[in-house]
């Protein structure tokens, strides 16, 4: 066990995806750590590295093309970087389990859904076939499907989009891991099934006291349910804070443009802010800090320009990587 | 597990498939064609043989029929026996077992029962002797030194030889006449399909398996490992297979389980493409990556994950090998490499069409080459609406 309550701490993740076109840096130097019991929200718009980030730590990137290069990901005391493939499989499903953002295509269509998460739980404990069955109705039970004697016979194509998300998180739940990885969970669906889903992942995280590492691009999710909060643009982190420090005062200019383009309660009749810009390629990042083109207060700058600011620590816990963020030196000075 | 009593298990994909597959009635009678096929080769002794079921002689009962069953037939019985009895397992199952458990039911009982078809016929290979009968019962029958005997309707053996009626054309006595050592064309055209349908079933096993292996690892695997391989399996195809099976049957003995094994070591390169193709494709699909993230060991990601999505194109070929089997063990006995005579074979018949003394036998080129032609046409029509059942979007194309 590791002290101070880290359950994972991500050290200096850089993956690189080595394509026919270049090298494409889609994680570069990502650092946080998630606390146990505690639900930790990776924000970023498309493409900006957190899903990448996710798999990493499942040690499931594509390779070929994909490579973690360097970094650390201690789980738990342990390099998971480090495991051997073999060690790594128990640690997968057991201790870190992960949901995955398309529940139409995340069960295995020729099996029913009773067979699918009665497999993962005899995998992971000494159960007999009888006692696995009866675990995995209780899970569909605990995650909310109605007559789950029923439904655990039926095949995934019998059900509705939510339902399968629900079986994905009883199949997710079954071994009782640590870390719950939730990759966009909400995204394929609709408004209300999303509610019901994040109000699910809460009630089961008090249950059981496990951390949750939850990607969205969803602003609305990570103030509701989020402690600490990592936002990330283009492949690096951009600001770490608490989430309600984040909301009250964001530090950086991208922070600050998506607040920004929220529609708030009671906000009629004008156009909705949008950042300029688009989101830049992993293959043609700019030079200097990547959000330059896009910062309504850096675009002139010359540093801004030409050297990249790293993510620095300020005294309140938080963390930002801007140069016009407080703690860094003031950027204006001719150079 | 009382709430578990009533309830639906909801429709798999086997019996959707079977669904669609059995709209088209067509394909259904040729369905009952094999079937008729396999039952012809399973009772050939008892529809063709010389030796009676029974007969008296000198008061006593004697049943040579039974008695001459060999190794062979004693194998088909068994493995016959045990499908059946496999098959109405697996429709009790549906209506009895629990479904929680019913899938490992279901492989526990195949397993058993391949496991005791295999044992069964290696230990009659061992037990069971060679007994050579050659009584002539008909002669006996005929002398009036026995009586009583009842005849199979077809009576005479495959291995039997009469120059007195070589190279007759069809007559009441040989319906499909005889060929030129004086054997009976339709009892050697029965004892035959079990020769071309156990080369079709056991070439096109082995060969599925091989490529069903070889086309996962690479599949899976990808990078170097599928580079090198899928060179491999292109040198492979590149040799003509037919050509490639005649150079190698000229080196060994010209035994039946040869045969099978060298059309199942050399066609396999079909199957290894489409599974390595499918798996390529099914590699990246979000159930694998959650069969991965739960740590399911790679075994059953390979096996139990992606091989029944990947499984239709090998289904479907091979129904398509099976025919293809049956038409190079044809071609090879055609040719003089088949199975050994006086053992029966489909293409050796066909071969005899040209006597020596340069006759055309119209029937001995006739009959089998119609056996031959419906045998492999049912196979390819039922391949064919196999897949358009596995896949539906075929069917609008077409």
């Amino acid at each position: 066990m590791s002290d101070n309550g880290i359950l994972l701490d991500i050290k200096g993740l850089c993956v690189n995806f080595f394509t026919e076109n270049g090298v494409a840096k889609a994680v570069q130097d990502v650092s946080f750590s998630v606390k146990k019991g505690e639900t930790f929200a990776l924000v970023g718009e498309s493409g900006c590295g957190k899903s990448v980030t996710a798999l990493s730590v499942m040690r499931l990137i594509a390779d070929p093309p994909g490579k973690i290069v360097a970094g650390e990901i201690i789980f738990d005391g342990r390099n998971l970087l480090e495991l051997s493939e073999h060690r790594m499989r128990s640690v997968r499903g057991n201790s870190i389990a992960m949901i995955f953002q398309e529940p139409m295509t995340s069960l295995n269509p020729v099996y029913t859904v009773g067979e699918q998460i009665v497999e993962t739980i005899r995998l992971h404990q000494k159960k007999n076939e009888v006692e696995a069955w009866e675990l995995a109705t209780e899970m569909l039970r605990k995650v909310g499907i109605s007559d789950p004697g029923q439904r655990i016979t039926e095949y995934p194509h019998q059900m509705s989009g939510g339902m399968r998300q629900r079986v994905m998180i009883a199949m997710a739940i079954s071994c009782e891991p640590e870390l719950l990885i939730a990759d966009e969970p909400t995204t394929a669906l609709d408004v209300t099934i999303q509610a019901q889903i994040l109000d699910l992942l809460d009630q089961l995280q008090g249950q059981s006291q496990m951390s949750v590492l939850l990607i969205t691009h969803n602003l609305g999710i990570v103030a509701e349910r989020a402690r600490n909060v990592a936002v990330m643009y283009a492949s690096r982190i951009a600001e770490l804070s608490d989430c309600k420090s984040l909301f009250d005062k964001p530090l950086h200019p991208y922070t600050q443009g998506l607040l920004k383009s929220l529609p708030r309660l009671g906000f009629t009749g004008k156009r909705l802010y949008t950042i300029p810009g688009i989101v830049p390629e992993p293959l043609h990042f700019p030079a200097g800090c990547k959000f330059h083109p896009r910062c309504p207060i850096g675009c002139n700058n010359k540093r801004c320009q030409t050297v990249e600011p790293q993510l620095r620590s300020l005294d309140n816990g938080r963390a930002v990587a801007c140069w016009f963020a407080p703690g860094y030196e003031r950027p204006d000075d001719p150079k | 597990m009382s709430e578990n009593k009533q309830k639906t298990w909801g429709t798999s994909y086997g019996e959707m498939v079977w669904h669609e597959f059995a709209k088209s009635k067509f394909t259904l009678c040729w369905l009952g064609f094999i079937i008729l096929l396999f039952l012809l080769a399973i009772f050939a002794p008892f529809l063709a043989n010389d030796k009676p079921f029974f007969i008296k002689i000198d008061g006593q009962l004697h049943w040579p029929l039974f008695k001459a069953f060999t190794a062979s037939d004693y194998s088909i019985f068994l493995a016959a026996t045990v499908a059946v009895i496999q098959l109405l397992l697996v429709f009790r199952n549906r209506k009895s077992v629990d479904p929680s458990i019913r899938s490992g039911v279901l492989w526990r009982q195949i397993f058993i029962s391949v496991f005791v078809v295999l044992v069964g016929i290696i230990f009659l290979y061992i037990f069971i002797p060679r007994r050579l009968d050659a009584t002539d019962y008909k002669s006996m029958v005929a002398s009036g030194k026995a009586t009583n005997a009842i005849f199979a309707p077809i009576p005479y053996g495959y291995g039997r030889t009469d120059l007195k009626v070589r190279e007759q054309p069809p007559n009441r006595q040989h319906w499909l006449g005889t060929d030129d050592v004086g054997s009976d064309v339709l009892c050697r055209l029965i004892h035959g399909s079990r020769i071309s349908l156990s080369v079709g079933f056991v070439a096109v096993g082995i060969s599925s398996i091989i490529g069903i292996i070889i086309g996962a690892i690479l599949g899976y695997s990808g990078g170097k490992t599928d580079f090198l391989g899928m060179r491999l399996v292109e040198i492979m195809m590149a040799v003509p297979v037919f050509f490639l099976i005649i150079t190698i049957v000229a080196f060994f003995p010209r035994s039946l389980f040869n045969i099978m094994l060298i059309i199942g070591l050399t066609t396999w390169t079909d199957d290894a493409r489409f599974v390595r193709a499918e798996f390529f494709k099914l590699r990246r699909q979000d159930f694998v990556q959650a069969a991965v993230s739960l740590g399911l060991p790679l075994r059953s990601i390979l096996f139990k994950h992606m091989l029944p999505n990947a499984i239709a194109p090998v289904l479907v070929n091979a129904t398509f090998g099976i025919a293809g089997a049956i038409f190079i063990e044809a071609a090879l006995s055609f040719l003089g490499f088949g199975v050994a005579p006086p053992t029966p074979s489909w293409g050796q018949i066909l071969s005899l069409g040209v006597s020596t003394t340069g006759r055309f036998l119209w029937w001995l080129t006739l009959f089998p080459g119609l056996a031959i032609f419906f045998t492999v046409l049912a196979y390819n029509l039922v391949g064919e609406t196999l897949r358009d059942a596995i896949d539906p979007r075929l069917r609008e194309s077409t």
